[in-house]
């Protein structure tokens, strides 16, 4: 079943001139996880806004085209209507800090009360998604006591609590240290092995080949490709619009030894070391 | 993590009131007194409030404030003995200066007034956890946006102060003077608040978006993770606050 589906979106912030989406199409299935690339500037957190509901309802400005998540269409409904089908985990983790409650447990309550869920079923949609993150014996902290991955975590609990059929993180680590980092990539990998739809920004490519089903290469608002990692990533003209293909996927690419498909090149590790191999 | 709320964890009768019923206290001893405005009914009252507080466990906390509280009211006390319009009946004479005894009363029913508005005050903040106000005021009808602001106040407050005690230290490590004289200080302090004010500015719009996507703004109604706490008797003791402050107009009227 189609998630997620994105007819012939245009977008431009009002006050600009330029379209930040243009004319963008795509559709995510149920539980795909789906990395989405592109240089600065290129229109990727305008995307993830845009399925949220946030573009245009919270920014106005010109909108043309569709989004659909699962089967309401955005334009027609609010933020709060479109929060019970998809969430958003921005990148600073501490501005999505509520402020206003004073443990980890009633911090991921937040969007639960406002929704109204019941109290009973709150409590036990919060036990399961602090146990699911990992982050369930911190549950009586203060959320501003935690370390960026553990709040981070928190972010994405609060929002899993929410039971959205799609989860978009927006570079969720781009402010976290190694470890934090870690710690994330783990919970992401984990909620799209429960079935989870994903939609995953993010400008390490070697984590993206690693995790994703597919990838959305996005440039200067428009789509360069949707395909499998391994296709998006071989592609020659990656570095003319400002990405670096994957370490190993320059290494195969350098030494022109192909994956057993014969079109592409490695992109992960164990593809690499595969090829590597045989080549020996 | 520092926290400014005031609240200090005690078992006490008081502890176990509920917040809104601490509301109606101050309101009844802001206007009790104004009602009847005697000195002995100002006098009565005040009582009233200090043993509550001292009920509450909690006067040793609140002694600061009433150290600033009676520096204002001495004050007070000698303008309006020395001072007040009404004045006519001398009572004590130093050289050129007479003391009257009508301001000195004068000054004595203001005083009683003040301590006992600022009592009831200290009641609510000292033995009410900020969270537990907000959250019956919500439950009350109060919009939960203005709920928010204020709770967020609480929790923020402290945050913003940590981030300038952590860029003071980055400042300071980089060779900036942030103690001493005063005027060095100044110099220190501009600097600092620029990054403060920039990065919370910042912050706004991010922690906008955050609420929105969490149902912030939401229509349907709200639910409590909460249940609402068991406190003593929050319909009898209203209601006898609220008969109290009635009876007092009522009598107003009617003089
Ligand atoms: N609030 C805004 N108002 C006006 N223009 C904006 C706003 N946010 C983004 N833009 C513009 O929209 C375009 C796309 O920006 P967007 O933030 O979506 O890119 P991005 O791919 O997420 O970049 P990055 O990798 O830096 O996060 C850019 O030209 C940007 O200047
Ligand atoms: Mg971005």
């Amino acid at each position: 079943m189609k998630k997620v589906m994105v007819e012939h979106l245009k977008y431009r912030y009002p006050g600009t001139e330029k379209l930040a989406l243009d004319d963008v199409s795509f559709e995510v299935e149920e539980g795909e996880l789906i990395g989405i690339v592109g240089r600065n500037l290129s229109g990727k957190s305008t995307l993830a806004q845009a399925i949220v509901g946030l573009v245009p309802h919270f920014y106005r400005g010109a909108y043309g085209g569709k989004v659909i998540v699962d089967g309401i269409e955005v334009l027609h409904s609010t933020v709060s209507d479109i929060s019970r089908k998809a969430g958003i985990v921005f990148q600073n983790p501490f501005t999505q800090v509520t402020g206003s409650k004073l443990t980890v447990y009633e911090e991921v309550a937040f969007g639960l009360e406002n929704l109204g869920v019941p109290r009973s079923e709150m409590m036990e949609r919060i036990d399961e998604a602090l146990t699911l993150l990992g982050i369930y014996d911190f549950r009586h902290a203060n959320p501003f006591d935690l370390s960026g991955g553990q709040m981070q975590r928190m972010a994405i609990a609060s929002i899993i609590a929410m039971r959205p059929e799609v989860i978009i993180l927006d570079e969720p680590t781009s402010q976290l240290d190694p470890q934090g980092t870690e710690e994330v990539f783990l919970a992401v990998q984990r909620l799209s092995r429960e079935g989870m739809t994903v939609l995953l920004i993010e400008h390490k490519l070697e984590k993206v080949a690693r995790y994703a089903d597919k990838v959305l290469w996005l440039d200067e608002g428009k789509v360069m490709a949707y395909d499998s990692p391994s296709k998006v990533f071989s592609r020659d003209d990656l570095e003319e619009h400002g990405l670096a293909a994957p370490i190993y996927t320059q290494i195969c690419k350098a030494l022109k030894l192909k994956s057993p498909d014969g079109e592409t090149y490695p992109v992960t590790l164990e593809g690499a070391y595969e090829v590597l191999k045989r080549w020996n | 993590m520092k926290s400014i709320s005031l609240y200090v964890d005690r078992q006490s009768f008081l502890h176990r009131i509920d917040p809104i019923s601490k509301i109606y206290y101050i309101v009844a001893a802001i206007l009790v007194p104004i009602l009847y405005p005697s000195l002995t009914v100002a006098f009565a009252v005040m009582v009233i409030s200090l043993i509550l507080l001292f009920l509450g466990k909690v006067i040793r906390q609140t002694l600061s404030v009433y150290g600033f509280v009676f520096l204002v009211l001495i004050t007070v006390l000698i303008i309006q003995t020395l001072f007040y319009p009404g004045n006519e009946t001398p009572v004590y004479r130093i050289g050129q200066v007479v003391l009257y005894r009508e301001g000195f009363f004068y000054a004595l029913t203001i005083s009683f007034r003040v301590i006992n508005i600022v009592t009831s005050f200290l009641i609510l903040v000292f033995t009410t956890r900020s969270a537990d106000l907000v959250e019956s005021l919500v439950r009350k009808g109060l919009s939960p946006r203005f709920g928010y602001v204020i709770a967020s106040v609480f929790q923020i407050v402290p945050e913003m102060m940590s981030a300038m005690g952590r860029i003071t230290d980055a400042q300071r490590s980089r060779g900036m003077e942030t103690e001493g004289k005063l005027s060095v200080r100044m110099k220190a302090f501009l600097p600092l608040i620029g990054p403060v004010v920039l990065s919370s500015l910042l912050n706004v719009k991010e922690r906008a978006l955050a609420l929105e996507v969490r149902g912030f703004n939401a229509k349907g109604k709200k639910t409590f993770l909460n249940e609402e706490k068991n406190f003593l008797a929050p319909t009898a003791v209203q209601w006898s606050l609220l008969a109290v402050i009635l009876i007092a107009i009522i009598w107003r009227i009617i003089q």
